[in-house]
């Protein structure tokens, strides 16, 4: 899932410093799963910053509503509507709900309120893991399922790299070097030998640097 | 608003506040909320209090190992706990707000709290 965490109390009061009503919105999707922006967040979100403003010396009228997901046109276009009779909505959705309310809701001043981080696991209750880069040519077959893109600090398609010491990244010690964990995977499973073949460089323009990303499925467009 | 602000569970608190004011046990403006159980409390409430004027806010739940709703008491710690840490974030002392836990009705330690908690403020 997409894991996201709320920005600091500070810079949310900075943004809406010239608010005085203020409409903040939840996402039932990924970010109410890694506890982000679900309607528990907004109900928190809104009481801290009814706080924060008064101890400022200012008012704030704040309500609060909760979309089942902000990445669907059928659930962000009534907020068209009601978001503009708000001076800005705080979206508590991941950057892409930021964006489609952006997008699709010309009247509304959006804001966000988390910082997107990383496409990730959940390892327990509070503790969220980077597993997936989003790179657009998964290789994970070729290395027992463990992504070198997101879990390697240098994205080596051909590791490990020298800093890998004692099953650790040179980066941090608590770091796995997921090189080593792909090597011992793939000894495990007596396919140890298909590390030999050398994987060709990549091609980044999958990853998002041949500019923003779209899909098509055709037998599903209207 | 009452300056100090407890929130207590049905089964900890077993005397009146109004009594333990009149015995000048606890501070006049001590205001106690009482809840089925302190695991109803959400964040939310503990910051609403100071908005609302509170300096202080205190729950008292059951001992955690013997919450009559076997994990009431210790959600409410861990809510407490993110209460202290946005309460950081506005630049607040997270001191103004605390868990305690108390045997089922005591009391004593409830009174100990909203003292402590006063003093605080």
């Amino acid at each position: 899932m997409i894991i996201a965490e709320r920005k600091p109390m500070k810079e949310l009061l900075e943004m809406v410093s010239d608010v005085k009503k203020l409409l903040i919105v939840g996402c039932r999707g990924c970010v109410a799963v890694c506890s982000a922006g679900g309607d528990k967040e907004v109900s928190i979100l809104s009481a801290a910053l009814r706080l924060g403003v008064k101890r400022a010396g200012g008012e704030i009228e704040i309500h609060e509503d909760t979309l089942v997901r902000q990445c669907d046109p059928e659930y962000i276009d009534p907020l068209n509507d009601k978001g503009a009779k708000y001076d800005a909505v705080l979206s508590m959705a991941c950057g892409v709900g930021v964006n489609f309310v952006a997008d699709r809701c010309p009247d509304v001043n959006v804001l966000p309120a988390l910082n997107t981080t990383f496409y990730g696991a959940n390892l327990s209750s509070g503790e969220w893991k980077e597993m997936c880069a989003g790179c657009g040519a998964c290789v994970l077959h070729l290395t027992g399922g463990l992504c070198p893109v997101a879990r390697c600090a240098k994205s080596l398609s051909n590791g490990p790299c020298g800093g890998s010491q004692g099953g650790r990244c040179e980066i941090n010690p608590d770091v796995d070097c997921i090189w080593q964990q792909i090597y011992d995977k793939l000894s495990s499973m007596n396919r140890k030998e298909e590390l030999r073949q050398i994987m060709p460089m990549r091609d980044w323009t999958t990853a998002g640097h041949g500019g923003p990303r779209r899909r098509i499925r055709e037998d599903l467009l209207p | 608003m009452s300056k100090i602000k407890g929130f207590c569970c049905n089964y900890t608190l077993s005397v009146e506040v109004d009594a333990l004011k009149e015995e000048g046990l606890v501070p006049e403006d001590l205001e106690i909320e009482r809840l089925p159980c302190t695991g109803r409390l959400e964040v939310p409430e503990i910051l609403d209090a100071f908005t609302q004027g509170a300096e202080a806010v205190f729950v008292v739940g059951c001992q955690v190992d013997k919450c009559h709703n076997l994990s009431g008491s210790y959600r409410a710690s861990k809510r407490v706990k993110y209460a202290k840490k946005i309460l950081e974030e506005l630049d607040m002392n997270p001191d103004l707000v605390e868990m305690f836990f108390a045997g089922r009705g005591e009391t004593e330690p409830v009174v100990e709290a909203a003292r402590t908690m006063a003093s605080r403020a």
